[in-house]
């Protein structure tokens, strides 16, 4: 028995320390933008668009592919069970796009970008800790965070943003024709936007920048604790995307009951 | 009198780039055969061959009276307990002890039981004066230590060849001479064929029966360790005596 | 210019997909002809039995348990807006079993047990351990790969029915504590509008995820090339492989069988 509680303690310890480490990482972030946005034509600009490029461009495909077809089964899913006990697919587009706002679409991209993403940060920074470049890096003067870890971040949040919106077009999109083909829904019914309030596109907004900044500084902190060669990346890229997954739906969580919270329940 | 193991005008590329070319060699039963030559060469790629972990592609492999390079995969288990190899890197499971290591052939070919391979495992890591190790992770040991542990997994089965790719490379000085007799044991008390590949002096000299000295892709000399020594050809002289300028072509240097 | 180079980027991607693709249908073969006759190494597929559940029992948990509490969040206020607070179980146990929970936990247990798979595998080979099981004359696929995926498609399964209940659990206290709804309306909405199939249909799901993602990573484990960073990219496609087979095949499946 006190052994199961030794290792408890010991776990929740070691938990406490990445915590504070984690939260170190992305103090050490936002003060890396601040200081490239002081200093006069902040150097890393480049690194900032290659971030960019490889963020968005590498993703597109994939999220266009992965939120499309989740488009397409959650309407199926829905006209399904509505078919079941109303028959009524008069709401199905509004509540969907209110879905897809508020939730759906800035989550599940982050989901899938946090797979992605969150793996690839987490690699390449990891084979470079093994490799011993970063230990090069801060011995010719240059901060790891700053150089490494502040251009994928705000590359993060810029295309996380975008893509969101992509996705949330696309499965919207997907989910219209599913219930034109399959249900006869008319699509003027479906494409409804009069369920669609401010507040949701706040929280679209709020969470997707969320999920951009959390995904970065999660796989970027995994990656700088990588320790030992392959073994050790391999143990960096899988944490970086549990975590990373973990932190989206930690988030999105926390803010969809902040925003419950706050309109009184009226979602 | 047919040689025991023959490479027969072997040729092997990687991505269009040669690296043997028409290479030839006869191994006989029982003797220690050492491939020597600068790295890159291709000495670990020749021995790869013979157990089927690279294809020719072109020339002809035989061993024991039978042409091994036309066999397909499935039909390698026979020839693999017959030559065992011994990597580089050691190559052991690191999720099993080094009893477990050794059990594993073991358990899987002689349909032992776990318990009683693992008996047989200890007494095989005896043999190697590893036995105190046993229930040791190979994370845990040095080098060394690896290195005969492995030997020990490769024995398991009783091979009639051991094929040993660079056995001293990366031990220190001690650990190195104790890899040395135990292959030079092998050969004389088991009558085990040996094919060591190296580029360790002491090693050469100390335990090879015969030296084959493999040179842009073809093997440009093959004598006796005290023949080669004595060999007249430039080329063998700078790499015995470790030149760094000389006739030699290094290529990619 | 911009547009040749962005072609020809998608022309080499779509080879390589194709190439992945095909190479992930040989290992399924190679997996299946290796099921008959079922020669399995017992050790390593209890090992990794209880190496995967481990490592994967308590973040899935939490996992299913954050997707409930979402689902109720989205639909019981709406629910509860129209009075039919009746519905509020059906409404979010519906998405959960059928879709949100098997898919989370599918994507969780990638991340988790998939990609740790990988990084396993794709370091015992960047260390030559997979030749060295050759040497002895042992086959890689029989002794290595089918115990981990058997070992993954149990799990997932296990998982997925365990945390289809999680999940349930999740969306009910929260529809209690955040939206009121009192237990007994929630026990019934669930027993009276949920139906077995609802479940099974998640749990058939479940079993197709776990071959997708256990196939992809023990390929893309065991075909990797170059060192640590090798075994870094190798994950990567593990992980995004796995994802995108699962939105495929959920998307088939959710046609297939309704």
């Amino acid at each position: 028995m006190t052994g199961f509680i030794t290792s408890l303690g010991s776990a929740a310890i070691s938990a406490y320390r990445a915590a504070i480490e984690l939260w170190l990482v992305y103090v050490g972030t936002i003060s890396g933008i601040v200081r490239g946005l002081q200093r006069k034509g902040a150097r890393n600009r480049g690194e900032v668009w290659r971030q960019l490029y490889s963020i968005g461009n590498r993703s597109l495909l994939f999220i266009v592919v992965t939120l499309g077809f989740i488009g397409m089964v959650m309407t199926y899913q829905a006209c399904l069970q509505l078919g079941r006990v109303t028959g009524d697919y008069s709401q199905v587009g509004s509540q969907f796009l209110r879905l897809i706002v508020s939730d759906f679409g800035p989550t599940l991209t982050g989901l899938m970008l946090a797979t992605r993403v969150g793996a690839g940060i987490a690699a390449e920074i990891g084979s470079m800790k093994v490799t011993e470049q970063i230990d090069a890096l801060r011995m010719s003067g240059v901060l790891p965070i700053d150089y490494l870890i502040v251009p994928r971040f705000v590359a993060s949040i810029v295309m996380t943003l975008m893509l969101s919106i992509l996705g949330g077009v696309v499965m919207w999109r997907a989910g219209g024709l599913t219930a034109e083909y399959s249900f006869n829904v008319n699509p003027n019914t479906f494409y409804d936007l009069s369920f669609v309030r401010f507040r949701h596109v706040a929280m679209f907004v709020v969470k997707a920048l969320a999920y951009g900044a959390a995904i970065p500084v999660v796989a970027g902190f995994c990656g700088l604790r990588a320790r030992g060669s392959s073994e050790g990346v391999g143990w960096a890229t899988t944490a970086a995307v549990i975590g990373s997954s973990f932190a989206v739906i930690v988030l999105d969580f926390i803010i969809s009951a902040s925003a419950l919270f706050l309109t009184g329940g009226d979602l | 009198m047919t040689a025991y193991i023959e490479f027969k005008g072997v040729t092997k590329a990687f991505s269009g780039k040669p690296v043997l070319r028409g290479m030839n060699l006869a191994v006989a039963k029982g003797e220690v055969m050492f491939i020597i030559g600068t790295s890159g060469v291709g000495k670990s790629v020749t021995i790869k061959h013979l157990i089927g972990l690279l294809r020719i592609d072109d020339g002809e492999i035989w061993f024991d009276g039978q042409r091994i390079d036309t066999l397909p995969e499935r039909a390698m288990a026979p020839l693999r307990k017959r030559i065992g190899m011994v990597f580089q890197s050691s190559t052991l499971f690191d999720s099993m002890t080094l009893a477990e290591n050794v059990a594993l052939p073991l358990r899987k070919h002689q349909r032992m039981s776990h318990a009683a391979a693992l008996a047989e495992a200890k007494q095989r890591l005896a043999q190697v004066q590893m036995d105190d190790y046993a229930d040791r992770y190979p994370a845990e040991l040095s080098d060394g230590m690896r290195k005969r542990a492995a030997i020990a997994r490769t024995l398991a089965l009783s091979p009639e060849v051991v094929l040993f790719d660079e056995p001293t490379t990366g031990l220190d000085p001690v650990s190195a001479r104790r890899v040395d007799r135990l292959i030079r044991e092998l050969a004389e008390k088991l009558g085990v064929t040996a094919i060591v590949v190296s580029h360790d002096p002491p090693s050469i000299f100390g335990v090879a029966d015969r030296v084959a000295f493999l040179y842009q892709g073809v093997v440009h000399a093959v004598a006796t360790p005290a023949e080669l020594k004595a060999s007249p050809d430039p080329v063998v002289q700078q790499f015995i005596t470790g030149q760094s300028s000389g006739p030699m072509e290094t290529p990619g240097f | 210019m911009i547009g040749e180079r962005f072609i020809t980027s998608i022309g080499a991607g779509a080879v390589r997909v194709t190439q992945e693709v095909g190479g992930i249908f040989v290992l399924t073969g190679q997996v299946l002809r290796a099921l008959v006759p079922p020669r399995i190494d017992g050790r390593e597929l209890v090992k990794n039995l209880y190496k995967m559940g481990n490592k994967s029992v308590p973040i899935v948990v939490l996992t299913a348990f954050f997707a409930g509490a979402l689902m109720m969040l989205q639909a019981g206020p709406f629910v509860k807006k129209f009075g039919a607070t009746a519905l509020a179980g059906w409404g979010a146990g519906y998405a959960v079993l059928r879709e949100i929970g098997p898919i989370l936990i599918a994507l969780m247990f990638s991340g988790r047990v998939g990609a740790n798979n990988t990084a396993e595998l794709s370091t015992m080979t960047v260390t030559e351990q997979l030749d060295g099981l050759r040497a002895l004359a042992i086959d890689p696929i029989r002794f290595l790969v089918v115990p981990r995926v058997i070992a993954m498609m149990v799990m997932l399964l296990a998982l997925t029915v365990i945390g289809d209940l999680v999940a349930l659990l999740g969306a009910s206290i929260i529809g209690k504590l955040m939206l009121g709804i009192d237990w007994s309306t929630l026990y019934h909405s669930f027993r009276d509008n949920l139906k077995p199939y609802d479940f099974l249909h998640g749990i058939y799901k479940s079993v197709a995820f776990g071959a997708a993602i256990a196939v992809s990573s023990c390929y893309f484990g065991v075909t990797v090339r170059g060192g640590a960073v090798g075994v870094g990219r190798a994950v990567n496609a593990a992980v995004v492989a796995a994802a995108v087979s699962i939105m495929l095949i959920d998307f088939f499946l959710t046609y297939l069988t309704g």
